[in-house]
């Protein structure tokens, strides 16, 4: 790898920049192509920058996709002209979470969700409990009222695909109010907590009092969190966060010792 | 998180050594680690990271070695699929393609 492309590659990942390295990896020969020959490729700009690998348009469009969906792959070529493989390596910016309600389940998630790398946002509107000493490691903690600070955050594109939401609030009637608020965005999780039979009330009443479609339902993991028989806080917050990161790489819901 | 291994590449280049990137392109069946996980193979054996440990690491660090000799970009083939006995502990099953490259001074792109 070329000193200049890695410097640039460091300054994507000091940013948090989602950014690809792609590099040619097998190939008949083309003119000026080789072996080894990589680029950078940028999605905010949208094309290849950097390195002596020149990819076309259409390659640009496959390679755009791969990042999209977070994960390295490899990306075989075939064209009148050429074949050859790539490996587009995908750096991802970091997922984010977004905990609404500053609570007991709050404080273990926001630094479980640290731990695995996520950018965590703490939202409460009491400031004694959205607080920085309370929580130590998340990149922000607001004290701000719940729904217009999630207005605010949807208009500096702090609510994209990368981002899951845990409606943690101190009451059903706050979570609701969020929930309506952030239904109809394209969120990679939302989840609200509460018990099956609480749960099916909140359903009745969006229904019935909002007027909101029993479909937009669906994509609301509730009751919050994978089935693993937590009591405790810290372990509701894992099995809250095992659900993220299960929804985020689409794994299936069984231990790895039961699956097939 | 393979991201947290070029800061330490660039101090190497920085500093004057040559080492060799080993990557991980493709896997089938069961291997030790994912598609994009990496390794810096450092020619006095000062390694970073990790393409999954065991004989089939140790078959990616001999190839590294002459890639850091030689230049030569390759793809080595590590292949896990013995039979799994008492005499091989580290078969996992699968086979995966792992890409080295010439990180350094000598690079010549």
């Amino acid at each position: 790898m070329d000193l200049s492309l890695l410097k640039e590659l460091n300054r994507a990942l000091r940013e948090r920049q989602s950014v690809a390295v792609v590099t040619l990896t097998r190939g008949v020969s083309a003119p000026g192509m080789s072996v080894g020959d990589q680029c950078l490729v940028d999605p905010a700009v949208g094309s290849a920058l950097m390195g002596p690998l020149r990819l076309s348009g259409a390659m640009v469009g496959q390679v755009l996709e791969i990042i999209a969906g977070r994960e390295s792959k490899p990306l075989h070529i075939r064209t009148k002209e050429l074949e050859c493989d790539l490996f587009v390596e995908v750096h991802a910016a970091p997922p984010h979470l977004l905990i609404v309600g500053a609570g007991h389940i709050a404080v273990p998630l926001a630094s479980m969700a640290h731990l695995c790398e996520f950018q965590v946002t703490v939202l409460d509107d009491r400031p004694q409990y959205a607080s920085q000493t309370r929580f130590p490691t998340a990149d922000q903690v607001r004290a701000a009222p719940l729904v217009t600070t999630l207005q605010s955050m949807r208009n500096v594109g702090q609510l994209d695909r990368h981002t899951s939401v845990v409606l943690v609030t101190r009451g059903h009637q706050h979570d609701v109010d969020c929930l309506t608020e952030l239904i109809g965005d394209d969120l990679a999780y939302i989840g609200m907590i509460g018990s099956k039979r609480r749960i099916r009330a909140v359903w009745e009443l969006l229904e019935s009092e909002y007027n909101l479609d029993r479909s937009l339902f669906g994509k609301v993991h509730a009751p919050i969190g994978l089935d693993i028989g937590g009591r405790t806080p810290a372990e509701i917050a894992v099995a809250i966060l095992a659900e993220i990161i299960m929804v985020q790489y689409r794994g299936p819901q069984a231990a790895m010792s039961m699956r097939g | 998180m393979t991201g947290s291994l070029y800061p330490k590449l660039q101090q190497l280049i920085e500093g004057g050594t040559t080492v060799a990137m080993a990557t991980i392109t493709m896997v089938k069946g069961s291997v030790p680690r994912e598609v994009g996980a990496k390794m810096l193979i450092h020619p006095a054996g000062l390694h970073v990271g990790t393409v999954g440990g065991g004989c089939g690491e140790a078959d990616v660090i001999r190839a590294a070695l002459d890639v850091i000799k030689d230049g030569d970009p390759r793809t080595v083939r590590v292949d896990l699929t013995e039979d799994i006995s008492m005499d091989s502990l580290g078969v996992c099953g699968g086979i995966m393609d792992v890409f080295i490259e010439r990180c350094g001074s000598a690079d010549v792109g």
